[in-house]
């Protein structure tokens, strides 16, 4: 697996994953109100008698944020292990959620993941499910299998077979 | 990997959401349900007082869909549904008109309608509440239902 210390390996997982997260957060950001309604239906941090609409609320107008953050610095390859750290707790969180709603029966037409549109985006299912764990597996790697420094070969040096 | 990063990231992802949720024009008061406008003084009420009032014989309107309506409603309601509402108006009119108390619900917390719905009534001159958090509030207190296209 030595592959995946590859720099190369490195730098394309971080576009791809803070790619996803720079468009995900884009109209969540355009638009919270839809968001919120998003947020609301997963029935997870509220709102609710005892929750109140505080928790529900932070989270919808923080979240698309912190994506934007950790997306912007996982394509410039700043802090890039720990954004991928972020990224990969922000993932946990959303298959945590999309789990709980799913145990209570709740149906999610739309999962709030990319378009905040009543009458877009994807419903959550296998497939999100599926795309989240890829995602995930790609922010392990960029978070605790630290690509490779190129070494300058010392001159004079007898060339390794590999 | 350095931990204190990571708490950065989130702390300067939160702020700059809070930021914008306060000087964009986009966000909302974070104590109250998202859907509530500045200025647009709606009044919701939860469900037990929704009871009280259709005993005392308020008018309650559904605001969701006529599939949804048909699957189960609160009894003596009549469908207004926000998609159709000029039409479902013109025929609920009188009755709206003659009414002085008006509960209005949709599909729970996740949904806009009855929000949407109060306000267009506003507009006609007809005021009305909402109960807060719809329809799974009304089932899950375990008022009376009804199924069909009866009110």
């Amino acid at each position: 697996m030595k592959w995946l210390r590859h720099p190369a390996v490195h730098w394309l997982l971080a576009l791809v994953v803070g790619g996803v997260f720079l468009y995900a957060c884009w109209d969540k950001i355009l638009e919270p109100r839809k968001f919120a309604a998003i947020v609301y239906q997963y029935q997870v941090i509220g709102p609710s008698g005892t929750l109140g609409f505080l928790p529900a609320n932070l989270l919808t107008v923080t979240l698309p944020w912190v994506e934007l953050v950790v997306g912007l610095l996982l394509v410039t390859g700043f802090w890039r292990r720990e954004a991928a750290a972020v990224a990969g707790a922000l993932l946990v969180m959303f298959l945590a959620a999309v789990g709980i709603a799913t145990a209570q029966g709740i149906d999610l037409a739309n999962c709030g993941c990319f378009s905040v549109d009543e009458h877009g985006g994807r419903a959550a299912g296998w497939m999100l499910v599926v795309g989240d764990l890829a995602l995930l597996a790609a922010c392990a790697v960029l978070a605790f299998l630290p690509a490779r420094r190129a070494e300058p070969v010392p001159a004079g040096a007898p060339a390794t077979a590999h | 990997m350095r931990f204190w990063r990571m708490i950065a990231i989130v702390i300067a992802g939160m702020g700059l959401g809070l930021a914008w949720n306060a000087s964009s024009g986009r966000g909302f008061a974070l104590a109250r349900n998202a859907f509530l406008r500045p200025g647009d003084q709606l009044v919701e009420i939860p469900a037990s007082e929704a009871k009280t009032r259709l005993e005392r014989g308020a008018l309650v309107l559904d605001a969701r869909g006529w599939e949804f309506y048909k699957m189960g409603h609160v009894p003596g309601s009549l469908n207004l549904p926000m998609e159709d509402f000029e039409n479902a108006f013109k025929k609920l009119e009188p009755k709206l008109r003659g009414s002085y108390d008006i509960v209005v619900y949709c599909a729970g917390y996740g949904c806009e309608a009855s929000h949407i719905v109060v306000r267009q009534l506003k507009e006609k001159g007809v005021h009305a509440v909402i109960l807060n958090e719809g329809w799974p509030a009304w089932e899950d207190a375990g008022y009376p239902v009804r199924e069909g296209e009866q009110p």
